[in-house]
């Protein structure tokens, strides 16, 4: 069965996350108050790689069960990460928690073990910094992530396949996304094509769709280009999705439109839970 | 009537053997098993603590149906969080070691018919009081009673879908272990000579199920194994047909022998 390939040191997956930078992106997301969007997927990023870091933590240190790439496309297209590991694409995740560009200290509601909420100082370490300026050169990021595992997936044969999370919020400006993203998604593991999910993420107050089965409720042609290379979800990430009360059906995709800062967050969380790590 | 008792225990494949987090412990009447859990930091130590403690002080949970129990983590808890190296943690490390380390949990006693009240019935009925045992348990890690070539009793999970949901599990955070008061399953039964107990975490659980329903007799196999060698062979043989899933394996064969025409 395709993506059924256990998680582990010997066989590592990878994710690569391929973000939006372009001028619209100082725009506020809709869901939060007022804050830009470029600032909402910098920090739903950091928040990531912290959880999955956190997941991957094992007595003092980190099982290297994933490397992680971040790739910036804006003015330029570029690897994401700031600070130590500036310039780095594909890094293990051990390398990842100890290297991040600088650590903010900020408070979250906890509670305090009798049912009181209280708060708490929690470290919040920054990998990845928001940008936004210049167009959208999708097609060029995908060109290079494709670039990336074209590299990565022959010595990673028997591996669960990589996962591409595209962020956006705009149209690509250049000749993607369709055939960088074919390309992409025709690299494969012996478990299964390479993924694409893609999130577009709004400005605008209205409801979001997520994993949709078709086109059909989408509004314009742009968002059909992008529901069209998304990925299927394997059956694993579609139980993860439903036990998380995501209402999705066999043949949904890994896609989101008109996300909210919510559906966001909500969005990723499902995208890099691929379990059965070991 | 005094048990022989066999075990074995293998890590992950993929794992080196200090990487092996299950735990089990035992004496002549008490025998533990304990998984600890993978995903969570620390958990070796954890495990080990409970199915020691619970060979040296059993928890007084037969009498009180779980009362008690709270209170004797407590002290074993306690001891865990001591024994972190705090200081010496990266932040992540210190973090993930915040929220706690997770097992399950599966503790038997044997008792002695002569310990059981007398029963004035019994005269008449001229038979002996049962030898009694009881077991509780928090998880998917599994008792087998095999009796005259057939599974008497399989406890606490008794149908194989379970072993693929995620089980509760004790952790050594109290503001944890809400969950697992209500949870927790005791059961008891008799036991004569001849018995045979399997005490097993959950990948072997679920593959002795899985072959008993098949009608295959799978305490025969195991009955086999008397090196570590021969386990070490039929683990990988029953892993490299993918009929036993790649996790920490620990067995425990407790056989009551003596006169088995009793």
């Amino acid at each position: 069965m395709p993506y059924s390939a256990e998680i582990s040191r010997a066989n590592p997956s990878c994710f690569i996350f391929l973000i939006d930078q372009s001028g619209s992106m100082a725009e506020p997301i809709a869901g939060s108050d007022g804050k830009r969007k470029c600032d909402s997927v910098a920090d739903a990023i950091n928040k990531l790689l912290h959880n999955l870091i956190i997941k991957c933590a094992r007595g003092e240190g980190i099982r290297n069960f994933y490397e992680v790439c971040v790739i910036g496309y804006g003015a330029e297209v570029n690897p994401g990460f700031s600070g130590i590991l500036a310039g780095r694409d594909l890094v293990p995740l051990s390398e990842v928690a100890n290297s991040p560009a600088r650590v903010e200290e900020r408070t979250r509601q906890v509670e305090d073990g009798t049912g009181k909420l209280i708060h708490q100082k929690v470290k919040f370490p920054i990998w990845f910094e928001p940008v936004a300026k210049g167009t959208t050169p999708m097609g060029q990021a995908l060109s290079l992530a494709h670039q990336l595992l074209e590299r990565w997936v022959p010595k990673h044969m028997n591996s669960y396949p990589p996962i591409v999370i595209n962020i956006t919020d705009g149209e690509a400006t250049d000749s993607g996304p369709i055939p960088q993203a074919e390309a992409l998604c025709n690299l494969e593991t012996h478990d299964g094509k390479v993924m694409l999910f893609n999130c577009h993420i709004s400005s605008r107050s209205i409801d979001p769709i997520v994993f949709p089965e078709n086109d059909n409720e989408l509004p314009d042609s742009f968002a059909r280009t992008l529901f069209q290379v998304s990925s299927p979800l394997p059956e694993g990430l579609r139980e993860l999705a439903k036990s998380e009360n995501f209402f999705l059906g066999p043949d949904a995709r890994g896609f989101a439109f008109n996300a909210d800062l919510v559906e966001l967050i909500r969005f990723l969380d499902i995208g890099t839970r691929a379990s059965n790590l070991r | 009537m005094e048990p022989t008792v066999k075990a074995f225990w293998l890590p992950k494949k993929g794992n080196s053997i200090e990487e092996y987090e299950d735990a089990f412990a035992y004496s002549k009447r008490h025998f533990a098993v304990s998984d600890g859990a993978t995903e969570s930091s620390f958990a070796e130590r954890w495990a080990q603590s409970l199915v020691k403690k619970f060979i040296n002080t059993p928890p007084a949970i037969f009498q009180d149906h779980g009362l008690s129990f709270q209170t004797w983590l407590t002290p074993l808890q306690e001891e865990w969080h001591r024994q972190i190296p705090w200081k010496r943690l990266p932040w992540f490390a210190e973090e993930k070691a915040r929220t706690g380390a997770f097992a399950t949990f599966l503790g038997i006693q044997f008792g002695e018919a002569a310990k059981r009240p007398f029963h004035i019935f019994d005269v008449f009925r001229k038979r002996r009081s049962p030898n009694v045992w009881q077991a509780f348990a928090i998880g998917d890690s599994c008792l087998f009673q095999v009796r005259c070539n057939q599974v008497l009793r399989a406890f606490p999970v008794e149908h194989v879908d379970q072993f693929r949901t995620r089980p509760t599990l004790i952790s050594s955070n109290p503001g944890s272990n809400k969950p697992v008061w209500a949870r927790l399953k005791t059961t008891e039964g008799d036991y004569q000579p001849g018995d045979v107990f399997f005490f097993m975490t959950d990948a072997l659980s679920e593959w002795f199920m899985r072959r008993s329903n098949a009608q295959a007799r799978p305490w025969n196999q195991l009955l086999d194994i008397r090196t570590e060698t021969d386990f070490a062979l039929f683990v990988s043989r029953e892993r490299e047909q993918n009929q036993l899933r790649n996790d920490d394996l620990t067995l425990v064969v407790c056989h009551w022998k003596g006169n088995e025409a009793s």
